[in-house]
């Protein structure tokens, strides 16, 4: 039997053009994406103990730092935030323009935005970085050490 | 052709229906544990309870996108080409890809509570939007043009490149430095630094999130089947009109 399409019967389906348009997006997202990892994601921060000494954690720069938020460090002065951050045994005075808000809070690790200027590190942006721990929260136990996140540390 | 639709709508079963009645007392386990049961996080205090619905709904687009990858490998390799093997594998990575859009959105709603931002282009959120994004070009050449046999063979080669994506995605909080958080469960050490009622809800709903996978992936490759059925009904159609003709001369 003989199926092949008649001559006088054109085709009548119209060309997909939304999965086209759909890949052409994607394809897009994915250089978008890309570029941002290579810019921001591979090295995200330096370490408090880097500053000054590792590749591309230079002073002058604008950095982001990790550290973690002392115990009995924390002071709200005004509408400045000033805490001290510490991480391998090294630690550095942090002024936070505002309150941070949040689960910010001391004994936390966070990862502070700014700039070191004359051995203070003025940060304008501050993000928690919480662990992978999870405990029921203890009123008594807070109240005893003072910080959630340092009851924590503490077990 | 008719017996076909017939026998394949609609798209529920006996065990769909068992898997669905079990799924929906699971979930409800979930919502009334998380919401009212499990405690308060120390640190994050109420927004823990994200965690029931961000971590399941990942876990469960890796499954989902594995089992695409796998599917689409049976495809390619079996000798009769089932046709079956693509519609799962297709059905699959669309059910994975609304589970990446819960990960993405549940997480973004954390990170603000807990970082103080939606979005960081951190390592783990940039790998997992890269994830999310492989996959709706994966759904977008399933729909190009061309015949079943074509659309199966292509989009099996593309989610056997994707899949390569998720070991990235999972040990980018070990390969660079994140804002996001390493694995509790899935930690190297075995460690489980968790509340217990809280890791039973994370595991109830890994469970119910399971559950409601498997529903939707058979209910939409039973679906994928009645579209295929119905674009080849042009074809039988076309025998039709030219076995009449050929009687009618």
């Amino acid at each position: 039997m003989d199926l092949t399409p008649r001559p006088s019967e054109p085709s009548k389906k119209p060309r997909k053009w939304l999965p086209i348009i759909l890949l052409s997006l994607v394809g897009v997202g994915g250089i978008v994406i890309v570029t941002q990892f290579l810019t921001s994601a591979i090295d995200y921060y330096c370490n408090v103990d880097e500053i000054g000494v590792r590749s591309g954690c230079e002073e002058s720069t604008r950095l982001r730092v990790q550290g973690t938020v002392e115990q009995n460090s924390l002071q709200k002065t005004g509408s400045k935030t000033n805490f001290v951050m510490t991480f391998n045994d090294k630690s550095i005075n942090v002024v936070y323009s505002g309150d941070p808000g949040g689960v910010f809070q001391e004994c936390i690790s966070v990862v502070a935005h700014g700039r070191m200027i004359d051995g203070t590190f003025e940060s304008n942006r501050i993000e928690v970085k919480h662990s992978n721990e999870y405990a029921e929260k203890n009123a008594d136990r807070i109240e005893s050490s003072g910080s959630a996140a340092c009851s924590q540390a503490q077990g | 052709m008719s017996q076909v639709l017939q026998r394949t709508s609609p798209t529920g079963t006996r065990a769909t229906r068992v898997i669905g009645a079990t799924s929906i007392l699971v979930m409800a386990w979930v919502v009334i544990s998380g919401l009212l049961l499990t405690p308060q996080d120390v640190v994050q205090g109420e927004s823990v309870r994200i965690m029931y619905v961000h971590v399941p709904s990942a876990w469960i687009a890796y499954l989902a996108f594995i089992f695409t990858a796998v599917a689409s490998a049976s495809w390619l390799i079996s000798k009769k080409h089932s046709m079956g093997f693509d519609r799962f594998a297709g059905a699959s990575a669309e059910v994975g890809v609304m589970f990446m859009a819960i990960t993405l959105v549940t997480g973004s709603l954390w990170g603000r509570l807990t970082w103080g931002e939606f979005w960081q282009w951190d390592p783990r959120l940039t790998t997992t939007a890269f994830l999310f994004v492989t996959y709706i070009g994966y759904l977008a050449v399933r729909r190009l043009e061309g015949s079943i046999e074509q659309r199966a063979r292509r989009s099996a080669v593309v989610a056997m490149l994707a899949v390569l994506e998720i070991p990235l995605v999972h040990f980018s909080v070990v390969l660079w430095r994140s804002l996001h958080q390493g694995a509790t469960v899935l930690n190297p050490n075995g460690d489980v630094k968790m509340d217990d009622l809280m890791l039973f809800t994370l595991f109830s709903g890994v469970v119910g999130f399971t559950l409601v996978f498997i529903w939707l992936v058979l209910h939409r490759q039973r679906t994928m089947l009645l579209v295929d059925v119905a674009n080849n009904q042009g074809l039988d159609a076309a025998i039709v009109a030219r076995r009449a003709e050929r009687s009618a001369n």
